[in-house]
């Protein structure tokens, strides 16, 4: 099952490579992650995507808990969180296709062309896992896509919440 | 020589600041003033360009400090950083107290990745202090560096680059509080050369602000059994008739043998132990049924078959002791499992119930309520037919060979030195039959006297241990049960022994060869003994000793 996993780090030399060398020592798989400083600079967050049956994600929960730079981590998949990734797509557009290229834009309106060069486009999107996809299909039936480069997952509790206070 | 270290007078009336508070001294001098606060009692290392300016801060140390001829923080030198590191681990696993190694940077550093992963394995508190090229030169392929904050992330409890002068003094401070608290291991702190050589004022109380590892740690030691929890856990206890303790080496670390015992004792629970549990309970005791496991003793092995209900202490159900976990005390009704690491709750094995917290508190805590709550298994004869069933088991299956051989049979040996040592001994050994020999056949009646590397089961681990353990009980004897293959690894390590004319024993077991790996390659190779015969090495290792004592 699809898990996305939020973490807090304090913000060291090292530390991210610390939580992907558990990850690949431990063998766990990493779907997507993606990592910034908040809002706190000496605080980053991590959103990680992984898959695993409750007793392997129970084990990755417990086994980043034991590194030392971790302030908070949380399974968000069990709560109610709001999820988004943003893809920066460039496909190719010849006139023989701009109209179905056209066409699939407006049936994705959070789309939006960021570049437009001599027979390529370059999109931007933003939506969670499920809508990314959608859309990559459906682009992916007006041109072929030849460059992608998503930002991995980022997630948040709905509501009030926060992974600070878990 | 060395001023800045020297004691001074208190500054203010505050008790709690250190003497030396506001004093200015260089990185490398603060590295040793705080390894003094520590109470680090001896360093173990090998020196090298990037770590000099601290051997020297060590030099000047001893020389200000000296009583007599006595130096407050001898530095031990063995012939290869992989002995330091493991005289650091026998120090630490003899006394309790954090080991200290000191190494250069590059392959001083690197050759103590061993030592520091082992270290981790068995949950050893260690800090190792490594010499790291200048900061600028870091990434440059400079002469020995490498990069030792990548290459020891995967294997420490923690690992400091100290890029910051200004962090160097918490950063050691945390060091050793990261080591020792919690389940303890090793941590390695990188020391660029100019952060050594930097000029800084000694605070002499910072520390790192570790939020999320503190509160972690607060909340297992905080942890109380509440009367629900112990309720549950007699009211299942109650309806057991065979129960068993199952004690690993969270119990050593913990020091919870004294709470343990009372525990098993008070309730007339037997005990089986595993590798690293040894000296948990006392083996001469007759509900005491030493080691489990793929080498462990056949009656403690059919005891946990038999049991109905199994207490795991600071243990982990690790694979040489549950190889399927679906068939391990598969008899056990119920699983209570005691621990201060989260993540081991359920690892390998799912159980009824569980306990994060101090180990030692929450089995006198147990016991207690047990007693309060009238729970006498002792007075009522509740387990008359399983202690029969134990003293059974441990005549039927006792430890046995083949005592009429012409030749001298290894567990002859140790039986022998038994006779002398009476369990009172610390015994280091190597890794192989010899290790598991001595861990059947000697007698350990108190924790921290068996020195082994149980995880990792790193071979050379016996003569370097050993040294560090002389200088953690000097009031006992100390022997290296070790196998011809094993000294072998760090068969450099006789002359440090010589060298610093350590009381160190040492026994080799010579059966010619890799005797575990030929009794594998016995059972599951067809007997074709690949690499592991050694009967044709010419060595002899009483001239081999000999030659490393000059007269």
């Amino acid at each position: 099952m699809r898990r996305i996993i939020s973490i807090l780090l304090q913000n060291e030399a090292g530390a991210l490579a610390r939580i992907a060398g558990m990850f690949s020592a431990r063998g766990y798989n990493i779907d997507s992650l993606s990592v910034a400083a908040t809002h706190d600079a000496a605080v980053s967050r991590l959103t990680l995507v992984t898959f695993g049956d409750d007793a392997v994600i129970d084990q990755i929960i417990k086994q980043s808990r034991k590194l030392i730079e971790v302030l908070e981590i949380a399974d968000l998949t069990s709560r109610d969180h709001i999820e988004t990734e943003l893809v920066i797509v460039k496909i190719e557009v010849g006139n023989e296709s701009l109209n179905n290229f056209v066409a699939a834009l407006r049936r994705h309106p959070r789309a939006q062309v960021i570049d437009i060069s001599a027979g390529v486009r370059t999109i931007e999107f933003t939506g969670n896992g499920a809508e990314v996809g959608e859309f990559l299909d459906d682009l992916g039936r007006v041109g072929e896509v030849i460059e992608l480069a998503r930002s991995g997952t980022a997630a948040v509790e709905r509501g009030a919440a926060i992974l600070a206070q878990a | 020589m060395n001023a800045q270290l020297k004691p001074t007078p208190l500054a203010t009336n505050d008790p709690n600041k250190h003497a030396l508070a506001g004093r200015p001294m260089s990185g490398a001098d603060i590295v040793v003033q705080v390894l003094a606060d520590e109470g680090v009692e001896v360093v173990f290392g090998y020196s090298g360009g990037a770590i000099l300016p601290v051997y020297d801060a060590v030099f000047r140390f001893n020389h200000a400090h000296k009583v007599g001829e006595r130096e407050p923080l001898p530095l031990i030198v063995p012939a290869n950083e992989q002995g330091a590191g493991f005289m650091a681990q026998g120090y630490a696993r003899a006394s309790g107290k954090v080991g200290v190694a000191i190494v250069t940077s590059g392959p001083g550093a690197t050759n103590t990745v061993t030592p520091v992963r082992d270290a981790m394995a068995d949950s050893i508190p260690l800090v190792v202090i490594c010499g790291q090229v200048p900061t600028a030169a870091i990434g440059s392929d400079g002469f020995q560096e490498a990069p030792i904050s990548n290459i020891m992330a995967a294997c420490t409890k923690h690992v400091f680059l100290v890029t910051d002068a200004s962090k160097l003094e918490a950063t050691l401070r945390s060091a050793f509080e990261i080591a020792r608290t919690g389940r303890p291991g090793p941590v390695v702190v990188d020391i660029p050369k100019d952060v050594q050589n930097t000029q800084l004022v000694f605070d002499g109380a910072s520390r790192l602000p570790l939020p999320g590892y503190r509160a972690r740690l607060r909340a297992i030691e905080d942890a109380r059994l509440d009367d629900a929890a112990c309720k549950t856990f007699f009211d299942a206890l109650a309806q057991a008739r065979r129960p068993l303790i199952y004690a690993g080496g969270g119990v050593i670390a913990g020091e919870a043998a004294v709470a343990l015992r009372a525990f098993a004792d008070g309730f007339g629970i037997p005990v089986v132990t595993t590798l690293m549990g040894i000296g948990a309970a006392d083996t001469t005791q007759v509900l005491s049924l030493h080691m489990l496991g793929m080498h462990g003793t056949a009656f403690a092995n059919y005891a946990t078959e038999d049991c109905d209900f199994l207490i795991a202490t600071g243990s982990r159900f690790d694979d040489r002791v549950a190889g399927v976990p679906a068939k391990f005390a598969a008899g056990a009704r119920f699983l209570a499992h005691l621990d201060v690491d989260p993540a081991e709750i359920d690892k390998v094995k799912r159980v009824d119930w569980h306990h994060l917290g101090n180990l030692s508190r929450a089995l006198e805590r147990l016991r207690a309520y047990g007693q309060t709550a009238g729970f006498d298994p002792l007075g009522k004869g509740s387990y008359r037919d399983w202690h029969a069933h134990i003293v059974d088991l441990k005549k039927t299956y006792a430890m046995n060979y083949a005592r009429d051989a012409a030749q001298i049979q290894p567990y002859a040996v140790i039986e022998e030195i038994n006779k002398h040592t009476q369990g009172r001994a610390v015994i280091a050994t190597g890794v192989g039959q010899h290790q598991m020999w001595a861990a059947q056949y000697f007698d350990f009646r108190e924790p921290r006297l068996w020195l082994t590397s149980g995880s990792m089961g790193t071979m050379g681990f016996g003569l370097p241990a050993a040294i560090g353990a002389a200088f953690a009980r000097r009031d006992l004897v100390v022997i290296d049960i070790d196998g011809d293959a094993s000294i072998r690894m760090n068969l450099g390590e006789l002359e440090t022994v010589t060298t610093y004319n350590l009381p160190v024993k040492i026994v080799v077991l010579n059966n010619y060869g890799d005797g575990m790996v030929r009794q594998w390659q016995k059972l599951f190779f067809k007997g074709r003994f690949s690499a592991s015969d050694k009967s044709l090495h010419k060595k002899d290792f009483v001239t081999t000793i000999l030659s490393m004592c000059r007269a």
